[in-house]
């Protein structure tokens, strides 16, 4: 059957070449559409925010409050893009937040000042995702139970190092990070983090054999292997990535509440995957957008923060997330298939 | 105080009359220097026969729950009479089952349960009334009081109703205030009631409006995020409420990085760092209302009076009660040294 | 025979996919007590068919006569009901059911309309099983412990348990070992001597000779033939309406040169795997084309990706200009300069989601990154020269690799081999889902990389491919290399009858 599906794509493939032919437009169209959509949704939510709250939403501070509280989820967005991009998952990344913000923020951690924290917090993150990497790459598990597993365990070793107790953080210098007097143009800091591990993802996936790579394993994991990709090398980086990613968003975590808790990065595995995924990352893999992830990530924040000012309460918020997920797919299905 | 014990007696079907006056009596003499509350039993001190105290609780994963732990152990400890068996905390019903049938089998003379989710665990605690054994069932209550022969626990309305009236009495004769609430999980019951409480309270102050309420997870991180969005959409009020003292962590941080601090923030629970802050007075920061972990405490000299038959020092009856509910004190600056040692990390 | 009103007539049926006309007007006539056999490569509409006789398609148009009536097969079950059982390739019972749960499923023997009688279930299957001479199969079983061949017969028994006037085989054969196969074949006549029609499919012509009355050969969603005789119509003529080929392809001219001479670029020394193949040797020198030609299931395809370092040898070793390669190591293979086109092009080479650039930038991606950088410019040229070499329609390596028809597809992966600087190259099947017009140049393309200098593996499952190709040949039969020579000493009835000694079919 399958030697049958693309006749009207057979035509394309013999027409003569004449410039672009319109296949090449039609891919381009179908890449911008996708984030043009989600850009339109972003605009609309916009135009809601300006309309029930013209004084509170269109403000300087609201747009630095909802860029900081996106930081932390779009940092663990932009690793999850990778991992699912390659066709994997990752259900660990809340509960690696979480141990790395406790384990960087221990009493022992904390008499290296910022430094140690910061250098726990990264490694914590990296030795979580090595784990990752080794059972999935080398010990052949489902991406999908070795993470379940290191959700588990690592949630678990979370409580045990806290006992279940909240650990504050005392240096100041870590503390001042998230005040406004560390805002640079007024631009906080957080962001700024945010913004750069959002560039270097874009750059890695798109103009490195790193990202081919990636593309590579994700769309066609045998194809790869044939071709002389070394993938299960490729998988182990990504889970290392991922990992990474969950470290820095620790320390943005552990900067933002001012403390460690092993409760931290509550579901975060999800809100990741949602975002990638309305972002227009395949779940199967093989296609994978930065932007898109961003924009999903953006996009969830925003809504929080709309609901917040308006004084919606939970259950709508919930209710709203679930139909704006549906939304967004459905509408980019539409569009991609029209194209 | 009688409108929050008449209540609970209706919500139970229990006989409570009094009981709130008298636990509150009981614990809130003066303290000395355990990390529970104050050394006085329920019932007398003196050793009396042996009793093994079966104690299983859920997974100590929050601040709160971790101070049951300690309560309940270190008081434990103090008697020579009593040896308490004392489970791996777990959220897991089934598993929490299972825990509990195995204390069951062992024939602890009592047990103390704090279920994971009250109504699923209601037939292990029949079960155990029925193999003779009594329960005392610690604040998450089972369906029916067939299944426990005590039960002590918080008061979530009197939360919410005390920190309504504390914020009334607080901004009395201002006229037009604004009142906000960061709640807890929305989808416990405990929540919904805390916020009952609180709306009724206010109820009795025509110049206060509750302008805004956001649900936080009491955590650490869900604290700062929801406030900074309140703080945001107010940009003037004068009151806030804050469900629980865990979240209030992240709650008075997203404060603190708003650089607000032109109104008064009333927590909940009663964590150490919260009577801290109270104590020294140089935030927002000016009361919490109790939700006493030392019920840990007060259960495992109730489970003590019943395994030996006794009454408790203070009652004429011959028997402890069926249900007491414990009262939801308003700690603030005046009285914050008496409670210090009783906070939770 | 053929003057009684047939039972079932089928005529005009077309059906649409998204994006394929699977049946395009097809006519199917079945007498009672005949077996008609359907004859098609894969892809040309034998499934689709019977899913219409099934009642599990509907058709666009077209029209179904069934006893001399029209009617419409509005589901399986409104199949079921007129007679008409199928049984499918896949086997479709429930694993944890028993033998006689399976049977009955959804017309369970019940009383008072809705308690199941497990009792007499069993009873009626048992004696089904002994229709089908299987009484040794226990009613109570659960499906999921029988053998494949097992499974099939109670396939056969739920059929049987209707009242069935006719019956779809869909390669019913291809699980079963010959003393199994015969059991059918008796199952079979059996079935026909009381009047049933049975609609076989088979790849084997063999089978299709010794049961069959009639054939009906679909080609691309048409009957190109309708009820020839099966037992008398010639091989040749049988394969030329499969295939549509009746052309003999033009194959590009040898060199006049000595390919056999000098030194070997490839050399395979005792490689094996262990219930796969045997032993082998074999050596390639540049310039040359070796074909290995045998049947599906000769271990064709394992030899290759053994040599390519995709599966792990149990024995043996494999050199590239006389260095042994680390074996089981696709990359070792890459870097000693072997490129594989494997057989299922799709699945195992390309990147569908991707352009024909980034399909054919794959394997060399260090030539043109630096630091881990890809200079995308340099990407596209290098990507354009080797498909522009290659004579890839459209040209424009930019556009995605899935629209591209299968011959361009294929030379997508041979330029991802040929911009790698590959030396030997490993083809499987390069021509399966080609269509005709496009295999010359195909096979143009790789006499001309031989020419070149590479040295060429190749294995196919069509004989005149390989000698239409190879300058060597080796014949495989079961995992053993049986013949080893050079093309000019072998023709096409050699090689078949090489590669099927002792088969039923010789």
């Amino acid at each position: 059957m399958t030697q049958h599906a693309s006749p009207p794509r057979d035509s394309t493939g013999k027409v003569p070449s004449a410039g672009e032919p319109p296949a090449w437009r039609g891919l381009m169209a179908r890449a911008d559409v996708r984030t043009l959509s989600l850009l339109g949704v972003l605009a609309v939510l916009i135009l809601i925010g300006g309309i029930t709250k013209p004084d509170e939403f269109l403000d300087t501070r609201n747009l630095q409050l909802v860029l900081t509280q996106a930081s932390v989820i779009g940092v663990v967005t932009v690793g999850m893009t990778f991992v699912i991009t390659s066709g994997g998952i990752d259900l660990s990344v809340g509960a690696i937040v979480a141990l790395a913000s406790v384990w960087a923020t221990t009493v022992a951690t904390q008499e290296y000042g910022f430094g140690g924290i910061l250098f726990t917090a990264v490694i914590v993150g990296v030795g979580c995702g090595l784990v990752n990497g080794m059972l999935i790459a080398y010990g052949a598990m489902v991406p999908f139970i070795a993470t379940l597993a290191m959700l588990a365990s690592a949630r678990g070793l979370a409580l045990q190092i806290t006992d279940g107790k909240t650990q504050i953080v005392t240096v100041p210098s870590v503390l001042d990070l998230g005040e406004r007097d560390a805002y640079v143009l007024g631009i906080p800091p957080l962001v700024m983090v945010f913004a750069v591990v959002t560039i270097i993802g874009w750059l890695i996936l798109n103009r490195t054999t790193f990202g081919r790579r990636t593309v590579a394993v994700g769309g066609n994991a045998e194809a790869a292997r044939l071709a002389g990709i070394d993938v299960r090398r490729q998988r182990l980086y990504l889970y290392l990535l991922s990992g990474l990613c969950c470290g820095i968003a620790a320390f943005l975590l552990i900067v933002l509440s001012g403390s460690g808790q092993n409760t931290n990065g509550n579901l975060y595995e999800l809100d990741a995957i949602a975002a990638a995924i309305i972002g227009g990352t395949l779940l199967s893999g093989g296609r994978g957008t930065i932007t898109g992830s961003v924009l999903g990530v953006l996009v969830f924040t925003t809504i929080t923060n709309i609901f917040a000012l308006n004084n919606l309460q939970s259950d709508v918020q919930q209710i709203a997330k679930g139909a704006i997920i549906v939304a967004a797919v459905l509408v980019q299905r539409r569009t991609a298939s029209t194209t | 105080m009688s409108e929050l014990t008449s209540r609970r007696g209706l919500l139970f079907g229990t006989a409570a009359i009094g009981a709130g006056a008298l636990l509150t009596g009981c614990t809130s003499n003066e303290s000395k220097d355990e990390p529970a509350a104050n050394d006085q039993p329920a019932a007398d001190d003196k050793p009396g026969k042996q009793v093994t105290i079966g104690f299983a609780g859920p997974q100590a994963d929050h601040g709160w729950l971790n101070a049951i732990n300690d309560n309940a152990k270190s008081r434990a400890e103090k008697y020579s009479d009593v040896t308490l068996e004392i489970t791996e905390g777990s959220n897991d019903t089934a598993q929490q089952i299972g825990q509990i049938e195995t204390l069951i089998n062992k024939k602890v003379d009592v047990l103390v349960v704090l279920p994971a989710d009250g109504k699923a665990l209601t037939q292990v605690g029949l079960k155990a009334m029925r193999a003779g054994i009594p329960v005392v069932n610690l604040d998450r209550i089972f369906n029916t009081p067939q299944a426990y022969r005590c039960w002590i626990g918080g008061d979530n309305y009197g939360m919410g109703l005390n920190a309504g009236h504390y914020i009334g009495e607080k901004l009395k004769g201002k006229s037009n205030a604004r009142v906000i609430e960061l709640a807890g999980l929305d989808n416990l019951e405990l929540t919904k009631q805390r916020t009952q409480g609180f709306d009724d309270a206010l109820k009795n102050y025509p110049n206060i409006k509750k302008v805004a309420r956001q649900a936080a997870e009491f955590t650490v991180e869900s604290g700062q995020a929801k406030m900074a969005q309140l703080l945001q959409a107010q940009s003037k009020f004068d009151a806030l409420w804050n469900h629980d003292d865990d979240q209030g962590v992240g709650a008075l941080r997203a404060i603190e990085q708003a650089g607000r601090d032109d109104f008064l923030m009333v927590g909940g629970a009663g964590a150490l760092s919260a009577f801290q802050a109270i104590k020294q007075d140089d935030g927002v920061l000016k009361a919490t209302v109790l939700y006493p972990p030392t019920m840990a405490a007060s259960a495992i000299d109730l489970a003590r009076a019943l395994g030996q038959g006794k009454g408790i020092g203070g009652m004429a009856e011959f028997e402890i009660p069926a249900s007491i509910t414990l009262y939801s004190a308003v700690v603030d600056k005046t009285n914050v040294d008496q409670y210090m040692p009783t906070g939770f990390k | 025979m053929a003057s009684e009103p047939p039972l079932l007539t089928m005529s005009g049926i077309t059906k649409s996919f998204p994006g394929v006309r699977a049946l395009d007007g097809v006519d199917l006539d079945v007498q009672a007590g005949e077996v008609h056999c359907l004859l098609g490569q894969n892809g040309a509409g034998k499934s689709t068919l019977i899913k219409v006789l099934a009642g599990a398609h509907q058709p666009d148009t077209g029209t179904i006569h069934w006893r001399g009536e029209a009617v419409t097969l509005r589901s399986p079950i409104a199949a079921m009901r007129l007679g008409i059982a199928t049984i499918y390739q896949e086997l479709d019972l429930v694993e944890h059911l028993s033998v006689a749960e399976n049977v009955h499923l959804g017309h369970e023997p019940t009383a008072a309309g809705f308690v199941v009688r497990g009792k007499a279930a069993r009873a009626s299957t048992a004696r089904l099983l002994k229709r089908l001479g299987h009484p040794e199969i226990d009613p109570a079983r659960l499906v999921g412990e029988l053998s494949a061949a097992q499974q099939q017969i109670v396939s056969m028994a739920r059929a049987l348990s209707h009242d069935v006037r006719l019956i779809v085989m869909d390669e019913p054969s291809a699980a079963l070992d010959p003393d199994e196969v015969d059991n059918l074949f008796r199952i079979v006549g059996d079935l026909t001597a009381d009047g049933v029609a049975v609609v076989y499919i088979s790849h084997r012509l063999e089978e299709i000779r010794r049961i069959g009355d009639r054939v009906t050969v679909l080609k691309d969603g048409r009957a190109v033939a309708g009820g020839l005789p099966a037992k008398t119509t010639p091989t040749r003529e049988v394969v030329a309406l499969m295939t549509g080929r009746n052309v003999e392809y033009v194959f590009p001219e040898r060199p006049t040169r000595d390919v056999t001479a000098g030194k070997p670029l490839l050399e395979v020394r005792g490689l094996a795997r262990e219930g796969e193949f045997e032993p082998l040797d074999l050596t390639v020198r540049p310039g040359e084309i070796v074909g290995l030609a045998g049947l599906v299931g000769s271990g064709r395809s394992e030899i290759l990706e053994t040599v390519y370092g995709a599966r792990k040898p149990t024995a043996g070793q494999v050199l590239v200009d006389g260095q042994a390669l680390r074996p089981g190591s696709v990359r070792a293979a890459v870097r000693a300069g072997l490129g594989l086109a494997p057989e299922e092009r799709k699945a195992q080479a390309l990147l569908m989601l991707e352009s024909v650039t980034r399909n054919v930038s794959v394997s060399s991606m260090s030539r043109f990154s630096r630091g881990g950088w890809i200079d995308r410019t340099a990407e596209l040229r290098a990507a354009r020269a080797a498909t522009r070499e290659l004579s890839l329609r459209p040209d424009n390596p930019s556009v995605p690799v899935r629209t591209l028809s299968g011959g361009n597809q294929q030379k997508a992966v041979l330029a991802r081999w040929l911009l790698r600087g590959c030396r030997v190259l490993l083809l499987d099947e390069p021509t399966r889902g080609v269509d005709v017009g496009a295999r010359a140049e195909l096979y143009a393309v790789v006499r001309r990389l031989a020419d070149e200098g590479l040295a060429v593996l190749l294995v196919s499952s069509e004989v005149p491919e390989v000698l239409g190709l190879a300058d060597r040949v080796l014949v495989l039969r079961e995992g053993r290399v049986v013949h080893t020579a050079p093309t000019r000493e072998l023709d096409e009835h050699r090689v078949l009858d090489l590669v099927m000694e002792g088969s039923p079919a010789s």
